[in-house]
């Protein structure tokens, strides 16, 4: 191979001679990088499936609700999509009676209008039996529930009446993908055609009912592209009563969790980057230390320092390029094996290869192992030619200024390393605060840890020198190898104290994180709803629940009061909720004022978390209520305000004690206001039933319910909860999936760190082999030496990733931080195995060399 | 003697910090190279000896004192008018060779020509026609390792004539060198000196080799202690 410039040919030629050493260099870059591109990859791939399943839950990407037909300007708006690209269907839900023939009287309904050959956009309607919607649904057929067919004694092809049309049952709908996000889920559910609705004649003039527009936009790789927030913000001018929702917001489960992954997965892919950055600036450095002499040599036959530094660069820049390369390939693999080994738990459409994330994560890895190297490589500048003739002596010690002016460009390039670590850091995460943080963090550390190598430094010198009693031989040459002159004791502690800190964060992170998400959505979290019972029915119900034993967690029956607030500390909603100039009452107002159907609790359930003020104790007798974090945002509400509440007629007023975030969504009762039992008590109630059963069960307890209580109706959620407790378990699977990865790579590269510093003590072993020690007693040298240095940047390591990781963790993962003293205690013992047995397994070749070998080359 | 000399020292001296306590390797030289000259650097063990080479090379600078060289001041300037200086008007031969162990024998002697921007083929062809004069020419493509001491070391002399500068500094060439060996590279330096007409600068312990010089210098404690010209015979 060969290259015009003079410095491409001295690189080329030193990199092809020292290619096995630069394997290291390659494999630090390669571990980054094909980390980073790997997770990007699979979290991009993560990300599209939990959007898919979030798209499923509410069966299109962007949905408007209102409770009016769309009006011609608003048709013309909705058109204007449809026009570049987007999709639309319309659904109309409205509550109507059904009958079937004269014996029985008719039930209540929930009618929902549909176009079977564009609804659903995402997830599908499945029938039993088991047509496709769009053949088995026609202007003359219906889907229906199947406690409708319980409650009319009807079976498929049985025909019911509904308005001024008869129709056939074609099927019982056994999952609705949407069913949860569409409104009045009174009674049991049909499904018709909008053509079918029609034909009923139940919508006229005023009729109440609620219209739901679908839309679907382009799929990525389509020609036409629709910006989300653009389209809604567009359409938010044209419906401005109307709820319109996104598929970023369907479930605030998914919504978090999409969130916090995305957040989670690019910390992880940054850290994995700099912890490999690291590995290659410790492996740069070595290098350049081993050629010192080459270096004096090139400066003596007359080279430049910036032509050295060009060569070094230039050297690295292969390294890097060729590191990147490799990482490319591991990245590939790595997104190709995640889905492989997390096949048996979720399913994963093939991910497609991202040239774009293959380029990034070149361009990331060789800019870090660039900026990351140039410590190292503006250290050429100080290599005096003169030492050829004299090794390892200073010059007379200039004076403090003239020290200072020296230094100024190692601090120049260390805010050049560290403004380009937050360009990328920024870039990674999409988040300038982010990056901002992430280097402040890292500046930070990087000082604290310099001044702990400064401190141990002096202060093992001292405890060595002034030691009343005679340490052992091996001790005291271990710790006199730390603070001997020429030693790189603090650049390894620096590094491994980082590469610690960032490792540590991953798990302190994961495990805090891991905690939240799980807590999202418990275990016993109910799929299976009861509603309108009454409280003649309330023990019978009890009864009825406490007489199976089929349930995953305890059954719950909680009150329901429909009650009014009225004032908060005297002032109306109304008044609190005056819209800003210009901004149409509508909404705002009516969540205000609205009847909620509220319960009391007792326990704080676990999703629940109080975010100011306290919860009540069971006993507690006073008034009390618990207000959701938006609402109190909202209304203005304080722990220790005063409500005054409206029910049947009746005022009350209630102590705020509390106010919460819910971290699931449990239908049933508002979540926004939480009651202590005696705020509600003596007021009319219904109650509410949640029970958690395996979805295979859930038929069954709707039969036996109906059997008994035929006015209670049971909502199925049980497929729409198993889609949201995948999400999570999904979500939480990934997690420690990748972070496992990410410190298994950190692990490997800081012990290649340590084993990176293995050829300065080559010559140090010879000596001592040549005046007579052991291997045993170079092994015991070298152990003092590394325990040493691991257990401080383990403890090190340790304080910092927990400062840095409850930063991370409060401010942008918004979940609560906790000290964690096993997993620092941990960290410490296994740095310190970690550092000694790199050094150990470094250190074996050493050991069996030859001492004349050694000494000769010197 | 009527030219310009090519090197001139005035009270130099020369202290390093060994980290507890200052020492002081050179105390005050002064001293006049001129050019054509073969001059041997002699001494004992830690006299100075390799400081003072440093010194003239510009590898290093001075504690106090001034060196000029060409006329030129060199005592104060800095590392890459060194480097280039050094590039253009010196050349090397050490008694551990130094030569570049990643590169070849003839990419070692072609180093300095394309450190200085010189990459054709005249110096492609330069390097061979050195290689072949000290007797490598079957040598070119071996590495530094695969090569006998001797023969490294006539690597290094055939780098330090590459750019044919003007002072050739040689520190104990034949140090490292059985005496066979070291009196056939002494033979070579000489002959290629007188070959490119360069002034000579050798440190020995030798004093058979410092014999062949015309001019004998010897330090002691950092002192020049003698001055000896051989009148021609």
């Amino acid at each position: 191979m060969t290259f015009a410039s003079p410095a491409w040919r001295m690189a080329w030629r030193e990199a092809r001679a020292s290619a096995p050493k630069f394997a290291f260099v390659i494999f630090g870059v390669a571990a980054g990088v094909g980390a980073l591109t790997g997770v990007r990859g699979f979290s991009a791939a993560f990300h599209e499936a939990l959007r898919r399943e979030a798209r499923t839950l509410m069966a299109a990407d962007l949905t408007i609700r209102q409770f009016s037909p769309p009006t011609p300007a608003q048709d013309a708006e909705a058109a204007k999509w449809t026009a570049r690209g987007a999709r639309l269907t319309l659904i109309t839900e409205t509550i109507s009676m059904l009958g079937a023939d004269d014996a029985a009287p008719p039930v209540l309904v929930s009618v929902k209008a549909v176009d079977p050959s564009a609804y659903p956009f995402y997830g599908r309607v499945r029938l039993e039996p088991g047509a496709a919607l769009a053949s088995a649904l026609t202007a003359s057929t219906m889907a229906v529930s199947d406690d409708l067919l319980l409650r009319l004694n009807l079976s498929t092809g049985s025909t019911v009446k509904l308005g001024n049309a008869e129709f056939t049952v074609c099927g019982v709908v056994r999952f609705e993908p949407d069913r949860m996000t569409g409104s009045l889920n009174i009674g049991p559910r049909i499904m018709i055609t909008r053509d079918g609705l029609d034909r009923s004649g139940l919508m006229i003039f005023g009729s109440r009912a609620s219209h739901r527009l679908l839309f679907k936009l382009p799929q990525p790789g389509a020609p036409q592209r629709i910006d989300v927030q653009q389209m809604r913000d567009s359409l938010k001018k044209a419906f401005p009563e109307a709820m319109i929702v996104d598929y970023r917001e369907t479930h605030p489960l998914i919504t978090r969790a999409l969130d916090r992954s995305t957040t989670f997965l690019s910390l992880v892919s940054m850290i994995a980057l700099i912890v490999g950055a690291l590995g290659v600036a410790t492996a740069i450095h070595a290098h350049i230390q081993q050629r010192l002499d080459t270096i004096a040599i090139l400066k003596c036959l007359g080279a430049r320092s910036a032509q050295v530094i060009r060569i070094y660069t230039l050297q690295t820049l292969l390294v890097g390029v060729a590191g990147g390369l490799a990482g490319v390939m591991v990245g590939a693999a790595v997104q190709r094996l995640f889905p492989v080994l997390l096949a048996r738990y979720f399913q994963f459409e093939s991910i497609p290869w991202n040239p774009s994330f293959a380029l990034e994560g070149m361009a990331a890895g060789t800019l870090v192992a660039l900026l990351f190297t140039l410590p190292p490589l503006l250290a050429i500048r100080d290599v005096k030619p003169a030492l050829i003739f004299r090794r390892e002596m200073a010059e007379v010690k200039p004076k403090l200024a003239a020290r200072l002016r020296k230094q100024l460009p190692a601090f120049a390039a260390a805010a050049v390393i560290l403004a380009g670590l937050g360009g990328v850091a920024s870039w990674l995460a999409e988040s300038f605060r982010m990056g901002a943080w992430f280097v402040g963090g890292l500046a930070v550390a990087l000082l604290l840890l310099a001044s702990v190598a400064w401190l141990l430094l002096r202060g093992l010198r001292l405890f060595v020198r002034l030691s009343p009693f005679r340490l052992p031989v091996a001790l005291r040459h271990g710790l006199a190898n730390i603070y001997r002159p020429g030693n790189h004791a603090p650049s390894v502690l620096v590094s491994l104290g980082i590469g610690v800190m960032f490792t540590l964060t991953i798990f302190l992170v994961q495990k805090s994180l891991l905690k939240e998400v799980m807590g999202a959505a418990p275990k016993g979290m109910p799929n299976v709803f009861m509603i309108n019972i009454t409280p003649r029915d309330h023990d019978a119900v009890r009864e009825f629940l406490d007489s199976r034993s089929d349930y995953l967690a305890p059954p719950r029956l909680n009150p329901l009061v429909p009650v009014r607030l009225l004032s908060v500390d005297g002032k109306s909603p109304d008044e609190i909720l005056q819209p800003p100039p210009g901004q149409p009452p509508g909404q705002r107002r009516r969540r205000g004022g609205c009847v909620r159907q509220v319960t009391w609790l007792e326990d704080r359930p676990e999703d629940i978390q109080v975010r100011k003020g306290a919860w009540w104790r069971k006993d507690d007798t006073a008034a009390l209520v618990s207000v959701s974090e938006g609402t109190a945002g909202r209304l203005k509400i304080e722990p220790g305000m005063t409500l005054r509440w409206n029910s049947t007629g009746r005022d009350f007023d209630v102590r705020v004690a509390a106010i919460h975030r819910v971290q699931s969504v449990r239908p049933g009762a508002d979540e926004e206001f939480l009651f202590n039992r005696a705020a509600l008590a003596g007021l009319p109630a219904q109650y509410f039933g949640a029970v958690r059963l395996a979805p295979a069960k859930v038929a069954g307890f709707q039969r036996d319910s109906y059997r008994r209580f035929p006015t209670v109706t049971v909502i199925n959620a049980a497929d729409v909860m198993n889609i949201v407790q995948e999400v999570v378990d999904q979500t939480a699977l990934v997690i420690r999936f990748v972070s496992a990865f990410a410190i298994l790579a950190g692990a490997i590269i800081l012990a290649s760190t340590v084993a990176g510093t293995r050829l300065r003590r080559t010559r140090e072993s010879a000596v001592l082999k040549t005046l007579g020690a052991r291997r045993a007693r170079l092994i015991a040298i070298f152990s003092v030496e590394f325990a040493i240095l691991g257990a401080t940047a383990g403890l090190m390591g340790g304080a910092l990733a927990t400062a840095f990781s409850s930063t991370l963790l409060t401010r942008f993962l918004d979940a609560r931080f906790q000290f964690e003293l096993v997993p620092n205690l941990v960290t410490i013992l296994l740095t310190t195995a970690l550092a000694v047995t790199a050094g150990w397994l470094a250190s074996i070749r050493i050991l069996g060399q030859r001492p004349l070998e050694v000494l000769r080359d010197e | 003697m009527p030219s310009q000399p090519v090197l001139s020292l005035q009270s130099v001296t020369k202290s390093i910090d060994t980290g507890t306590h200052r020492v002081d390797i050179l105390r005050g030289i002064d001293l006049e190279i001129h050019p054509g000259e073969f001059v041997a650097v002699m001494g004992a063990s830690g006299s100075g000896k390799s400081t003072l080479l440093g010194l003239l090379a510009g590898l290093d600078s001075p504690t106090t004192g001034s060196i000029q060289l060409d006329g030129d001041e060199i005592s104060r300037l800095g590392e890459d008018a060194l480097s280039e200086l050094r590039g253009r008007k010196i050349g090397f031969v050490f008694q551990s060779y130094q030569l570049i162990p990643t590169l070849t024998a003839e990419e070692n002697v072609l180093l300095p020509a394309e450190l200085a921007g010189e990459t054709g083929e005249q110096a492609a062809t330069r390097a061979r026609m050195l290689l072949t004069t000290v007797g490598l020419q079957d040598r070119l493509d071996h590495y530094p390792v695969q090569l006998s001491g001797g023969e490294q070391q006539r690597v290094a002399l055939a780098r330090a004539f590459m750019r044919k500068p003007p002072l050739l500094l040689a520190d104990e060439s034949t140090g490292n060198l059985d005496s066979i060996n070291g009196r056939q590279i002494l033979d070579l330096l000489v002959a290629l000196n007188s070959q490119e007409g360069a002034t000579l600068v050798l440190v020995t312990h030798d004093r058979d080799l410092a014999a062949l010089a015309t001019r004998i210098i010897t330090l002691r404690d950092g002192l020049v202690v003698s001055d000896e010209r051989k009148t021609p015979e």
